[in-house]
């Protein structure tokens, strides 16, 4: 039951790549773009399957992936802790609520030069740009699903003989879940986003920078190539998360 | 065994407007009893049941069990919610192992006796289906066997059978009967049923609507083990119900005739 | 006269900068390095760069791309997402086109879309306008297909034509859901914006920013930071103010992931 249902998402994934691919092949076909604008999808395919195959190319996969997986977690662990106790917490709540209210609305990406003044060009800069970014999704949702537990689950957890500090671990966060996960899923694709986006801005290696430097010399080929392959990254690991979520929630019903 | 005394309960509504739900209540309920608390909707049944579960605290008078006041939840009152109120992410195994596991029994003998309790409630062969998966009524027994599963001296019941179709619910009360003969724990049974309550309790609490008091206390002289099929037909019965609906009506009469 | 209590909570937001700026002048003053300047010194930078005639044309850029892109986006997307949400036939049509265009970030298209159509103000706001529309006709969509069909049917029974039942029942059904697609969409704008102008640098508030990080001037870069903060808040916050206007009639909902509501 669960393998049928990864499948599942996976096919269902698979339709709209299809569809663009379709589109894209349209319109190179019927000579709507030059060349030199829109290569053909199997030339940039073919560029994509060149690529992996050389070490070049995988460090600066590697790159990125490091920094996204860095960043990402650091989110999860800061925002599912600091989203919990503020759920857990009036005192927690009342710092937390204003400060979020005041960061939230602020676009992070603002702060990348500051980041680079005091971080330099290299990968900490850029974790903490994604960590900052994919933050808060996070700890809303897991104060949401914290915050809004079905009270007798936790009067049942009590009458069972639960002492009262541990019905956060015991009851809140299990029950919180769903909420959490689907922040997380969230917080990923902004991950991916940024992870890409602070690259191309400024850095020395990974995809992103592999864009703007096609760019720079107009090879418009190996400009689709990075960004087909953060693209297929980004769905690959979507697809784990959602692996991952069908194996957590097998218990619970469907929302 | 539980003693209610002066018990009063205020809420303070979000307009900041006070709402009286229950007023001067004051109850004894003797050991190894079943009693029904009867009333229409908003009389504050359940708010009655949650103060005695210790889940929450009377605004006046308070509430004892064993001579001790109730400061809060215990495994000696075990719930049993309408809504059931099983952790979705534990298997029903799971979830009525929780209990014993939160006493300390060790796994090996809290899941030997958790099965047994399964078996008893009638879902062997479903110990690790998640609730999700279960129907109504099914997902009733294994609440009514989690909470079993810690052995409380005192069941509180609130409506549980209220979200069941009426077939489920005339097996689930039988079934539960059967399982109460065994060890005649206390049983507080919330319920706006009259039909319910008379088939299953010893005494009943009618209580008027809100603010709620006590209407009547009625005892309820049928023997024991009580058949439906013969209950059913029996003018003792039909004449707690009638003369109960009877109470209950005069009750909700104020609303129209005030 | 204001209770104690809500005047803490009034005030939070406020002690919550005046925390984090305070925090910021004590860190830069610990560490000392001439990249982490003071927040005083950033605060004094502030008045010479919206005194700068250049800058402030700069940040007038911005901000006017940023309305253009947001405005054509939200007048073309709710319409749309109405549709689509009304409409199995429109939303067929249109949902792969949309369900493939939404994981590409689009400010990453900068790059392909100058290549196209040059560096200037029309691929900024071309970017905007995408970044904006996806949201808004999502929670469109959402918003049209929760109005109940009971609304619609008595509606028919008055005499409403389609078009009318549209505009003057699934439009202000829809419009709490509608707005909180504007306001993500807003939140996008703005950052899609700056991202867009730190990546083909031209003119605008992140060309600014890059300027003078390549130039040293510290000051400036964190002066900058502190103003598009703003922005972000100010508009946010306006916004926030528009909402409650314009919906004062419907239940309070959850703003996942935006903020606390």
């Amino acid at each position: 039951m669960n393998a049928r249902a990864v499948t599942t998402d996976v096919l269902l994934g698979m339709v709209p790549i299809a569809l663009l691919i379709g589109l894209w092949q349209a319109i190179a076909s019927f000579g709507y773009a030059p060349v030199a604008l829109l290569p053909p999808p199997g030339a940039v395919f073919m560029r994509l399957a060149q690529q992996l195959a050389t070490t070049a190319f995988q460090q600066e996969i590697g790159a990125t992936l490091f920094r996204l997986f860095a960043g990402f977690s650091i989110a999860v662990i800061l925002g599912v802790g600091i989203g919990l106790a503020a759920a857990a917490s009036s005192a927690v709540n009342a710092v937390v609520r204003p400060l979020v209210r005041v960061l939230a609305p602020l676009p992070k990406v603002a702060l990348y030069p500051a980041l680079l003044l005091l971080l330099g060009f290299g990968h900490e800069s850029k974790i903490i740009l994604v960590a900052a970014d994919a933050l808060f999704p996070i700890l809303l949702s897991t104060y949401y699903g914290a915050s809004t537990v079905e009270q007798k689950l936790i009067w049942s957890a009590m009458a069972a003989g639960t002492p009262r500090r541990q019905i956060l671990f015991k009851v809140v966060l299990p029950a919180a879940v769903p909420s959490i996960l689907t922040g997380c899923r969230i917080g990923l694709v902004i991950s991916c986003i940024v992870v890409f986006l602070a690259e191309m801005i400024a850095s020395t290696d990974g995809l992103g920078h592999l864009l703007v430097a096609a760019a720079r010399t107009f090879q418009a080929v190996d400009m689709f190539v990075p960004l087909i392959t953060i693209s297929l990254l980004g769905l690959v690991l979507n697809g784990l998360l959602q692996a991952v979520r069908s194996y957590l929630l097998r218990g619970f019903p469907e929302v | 065994m539980i003693e209610i005394d002066h018990v009063s309960q205020v809420f303070r509504t979000s307009g900041r407007q006070e709402h009286l739900a229950l007023s001067d209540i004051s109850l004894t309920i003797e050991d190894g009893a079943f009693v029904s608390i009867l009333g229409p909707s908003g009389c504050g049944k359940s708010t009655l049941l949650y103060i005695v579960g210790g889940f929450v605290n009377p605004t006046g008078g308070v509430a004892k069990v064993k001579g001790r006041p109730i400061t809060g939840p215990g495994p000696d009152r075990g719930p049993v919610f309408q809504e059931f109120a099983l952790f979705p992410w534990k298997s029903v195994l799971g979830n009525v192992m929780y209990g014993p596991r939160q006493q300390g029994v060790k796994r090996g003998d809290a899941e030997a006796q958790s099965r047994a309790l399964i078996e008893m409630v009638g879902l062997k062969g479903f110990e690790h289906f998640y609730p999700k998966e279960l129907s109504g009524g099914m997902k009733q027994r294994v609440a009514l066997a989690r909470t079993l599963a810690y052995h409380p001296a005192v069941l509180l019941m609130d409506e549980p059978f209220g979200a069941l179709d009426a077939h489920t619910r005339t097996r689930l009360q039988n079934d539960l009967l059967n399982i109460w003969e065994r060890d005649r724990k206390t049983v507080l049974f919330v319920t706006h049923s009259v039909e319910e309550a008379v088939f299953l309790s010893d005494k009943i609490v009618v209580m008027t609507r809100s603010p709620g008091r006590i209407k009547q206390i009625v005892d309820i002289g049928l023997p024991r083990p009580r058949r439906r099929a013969e209950l059913l037909l029996d003018p003792r019965y039909q004449k707690y119900v009638v003369d109960i609906e009877g109470m209950i009506d005069d009750t909700s009469e104020d609303e129209l005739h005030p | 006269m204001m209770s104690m209590r809500t005047l803490v909570t009034r005030s939070g937001p406020l002690l919550a900068c005046l925390g984090l700026l305070g925090i910021w002048q004590i860190a830069a003053l610990i560490l000392n390095t001439d990249s982490f300047p003071t927040a005083m010194d950033a605060i004094r930078a502030i008045p010479s760069i919206l005194g700068d005639k250049e800058s402030l044309i700069n940040i007038l850029a911005s901000l006017r791309r940023m309305a253009i892109g947001f405005s054509l986006a939200v007048m073309l997307s709710i319409p749309l997402g109405l549709t689509m949400g009304r409409s199995r036939g429109v939303a067929s049509f249109f949902n792969p086109l949309l369900m493939v265009i939404y994981p590409v970030p689009k400010a990453a298209l900068m790059p392909i879309i100058m290549l196209w159509l040059g560096v200037g103000d029309v691929s900024k706001t071309l970017v905007i306008f995408l970044g904006v529309s996806l949201p808004v006709i999502y929670h469109s969509i959402q918003g049209a297909k929760a109005v109940e069909e009971k609304m619609l049917w008595s509606g028919a029974a008055m005499g409403l034509s389609a078009a009318q039942r549209m505009i003057r029942i699934v439009l202000p059904a829809a419009l709490p859901e509608i707005l909180t697609g504007c306001r993500t969409g807003l939140v996008l704008a703005l950052i899609t914006m700056i991202t867009s102008e730190m990546i083909a640098r031209q003119s605008g508030a992140g060309n600014i920013l890059f300027n003078a990080l390549d130039m040293g001037q510290y000051d400036t870069v964190y002066a900058m930071i502190i103003i598009i903060g703003a922005m972000g808040i100010g508009l946010d916050a306006a916004f926030e103010k528009l909402r409650a206007q314009l919906v004062n009639w419907s239940e309070p909902r959850f703003d996942l992931p935006l903020s606390f509501s």
